[in-house]
């Protein structure tokens, strides 16, 4: 049993229905690797997840729990053993410029300066090396470069650091970095593994603001797997926690909690101990399948 | 202020002595060599096993600026010195084994291709990285004597000694560069409307050409080493034939000389190598 909690009669406009169309489709999808013979490690199993455009979901869930897979698998850079990944409509087997992508490191080209890595995208996906040739390549080329001044000033850095290479930047600003390079083909689903992870909560913390105002105004589908609980209550407009299942007989992860949130921007601050209740029921979702089965929730979040 | 032996892991000698330091080993040999030199000398003035001063003068007077022997070439009157060094001996064995060193460096470029797509692409792997795996373990100078019956003794023998000698190596490395470069980049890079090509050369093959200069660095010595081992044994001219040729008449104010010249040249080529990651690399410094 999936405990989905539908917080709020009147939920946030900004968590759309699957009326405004499907994004990704992630469609009883099982994953299993051999270890031996004749056994099987499933890491997950057959999870069913349905994405409308325009949400901003988060995944959690502990070490392990395939929130990764699931991620790499909706990119293409993974299969799974069973069910399929639809994007869009599509089924996905590779990884194309259908979704844009943060990872948590190397996310910049180290070769090539900040503008550079902002510029790669529209070039690549618009001009192949000949085509680099043709005469209308420059006209497009300063448009792209204007536009990715634009995307830098809208990172909050300066146009002083548009020379620089990424290893001259702090981590901080190489994440923005990145946001803005995926940006750049203005994806319609972008796809973030624990993109903040590595940055120091005061960083942290300006970068999630960031992310979320850019949702805001431009409403691109968002997956964004994190650890951080705080985090996800902040960001997301739905909340989906992965666990292991435990019981005999049983194996690998599923959807343990499906919840839309009845507003974005959650913190402590602002939602006192409805926050700290949220945060509870998600982190005990998130230890283990039965823990969270066997937990009912009211409407106010609070464990009963 | 803590005070350290000079033997302690901790102790860090100021620039000066870090410098001067840096050059006792030099001035020891030297001091050797010449305290050796002059006590063969004064034993039997005649000695060319250790040459003296004048006679390393004029070894290397006869290798810069007189013809090899085997050469009719006559300088003009009043030619000048660079004039009759464009056809000394030294100048011709350094164009013979240069030429065979610039092949061979061409060679490894197609080498260098085929270990980029073995690293990226899995069906080249497949069928390529054992065989490669295979023939990085045979010994390249038993293949030698094959190499002279199947193409005798000219330039194609050397070449594909050189060849066989360091590409497999060359390419077990740059496998490694390929495999190293984080997965995140390729996939960002399709994220990013990439295709194979984009990956393949302005992703990754960019990315480890600084590693790729520095390999071929490291493997400056080994391309020395069979290049001059196939000069040795089957040539009429190059560096490594007149070292054997001289070694015949003990003419070690020749050999000496030449020594020093491989080195000086090795020296320069590695130079350039790091120049051009400095200039065309600047990212990579860090």
């Amino acid at each position: 049993m999936v405990p989905v909690l539908e917080m709020e009669a009147n939920a946030l406009a900004a968590a759309p229905s699957s009326a405004a169309g499907t994004a990704i489709h992630v469609d009883r999808v099982t994953v299993s690797y051999a270890v031996g013979k004749n056994t099987r490690k499933v890491i997950l199993d057959e999870v069913e997840l349905e994405i409308a455009a325009g949400e901003f979901v988060v995944v959690l869930g502990e070490t392990g729990c395939g929130k990764s897979t699931m991620l790499r698998m909706i990119l293409g850079q993974e299969q799974p053993t069973a069910g399929a990944i639809h994007v869009a409509g599509k089924t996905i087997d590779r990884v194309g410029a259908s979704c844009g992508y943060v990872p948590q490191k190397y996310s910049l080209f180290p070769d090539r300066t900040v503008l550079g890595n902002l510029m790669m995208g529209p070039e690549t996906a618009n001009y192949h090396i000949l085509g680099r040739l043709k005469p209308s390549f420059r006209a497009f080329r300063k448009a792209v470069r204007e536009q990715a001044m634009k995307q830098l000033e809208r990172m909050g850095l300066h146009a002083t650091d548009a020379d620089k290479y990424p290893h001259q930047l702090s981590g901080g600003m190489q994440q923005r970095v990145a946001i803005a390079q995926a940006l750049m083909m203005k994806p319609t689903i972008l796809l973030m593994d624990e993109a903040f992870s590595a940055l120091d909560p005061g960083t942290r913390g300006s970068l999630q603001q960031m992310l979320r105002e850019i949702w805001l105004e431009t409403k691109p589908t968002v997956v964004f797997v994190t650890h951080n609980t705080a985090e996800a209550l902040f960001l997301a407009s739905r909340i989906i926690v992965l666990a292991k299942q435990t019981g005999p007989g049983r194996a690998g992860a599923k959807v343990a909690l499906d919840m839309r949130l009845p507003e974005t921007g959650m913190s402590l601050k602002k939602n006192g101990q409805r926050f700290l209740d949220l945060v509870e029921h998600i982190e005990l979702c998130s230890q283990g399948f039965e823990a969270a089965a066997e937990l009912t929730l009211n409407f106010e979040g609070n464990a009963q | 202020m803590a005070r350290f032996s000079p033997f302690d892991i901790q102790a860090r000698p100021n620039y000066l002595l870090g410098q001067a330091l840096s050059f006792v080993l030099f001035v020891v040999c030297l001091g050797l060599y010449i305290h050796t030199s002059k006590a063969r000398h004064q034993e039997n003035p005649e000695d060319r096993v250790v040459p003296s001063a004048a006679q390393l003068r004029a070894g290397i007077h006869s290798s810069a600026l007189e013809p090899a022997e085997e050469d009719d070439y006559i300088a003009p009157e009043g030619a000048g010195k660079w004039e009759r060094f464009r056809h000394s001996m030294i100048w011709k064995d350094t164009a013979s084994s240069g030429k065979r060193f610039g092949i061979s460096l061409l060679l490894f470029l197609p080498a260098i291709l085929l270990a980029l797509h073995i690293g990226l692409y899995p069906y080249f792997n497949a069928g390529f990285m054992r065989f490669v795996l295979f023939f990085d373990k045979i010994v390249a100078l038993s293949l030698l004597p094959i190499l002279i019956i199947v193409f005798g003794t000219d330039e194609l023998s050397k070449i594909s000694l050189i060849f066989i000698g360091v590409a497999p190596t060359l390419i077990l490395d740059v496998i490694q560069m390929v495999k190293a470069v984080p997965q995140e980049q390729v996939v960002k890079s399709f994220t990013l409307g990439a295709n194979d090509f984009d990956v393949t050369y302005r992703v990754v093959l960019k990315q480890i050409m600084p590693q790729i200069i520095n390999s071929l660095r490291l493997n400056l010595k080994p391309i020395m080493l069979f290049l001059f081992a196939g000069e040795m044994i089957a040539a009429s001219d190059g560096l490594a034939y007149r070292i054997a040729i001289m070694r015949r008449h003990m003419g070690m104010d020749v050999i000496l000389p030449y020594v020093l010249w491989v080195a000086l040249l090795l020296f320069l080529v590695d130079f350039g190598l790091r120049l051009v990651n400095k200039r065309m690399h600047p990212w990579f410094q860090s």
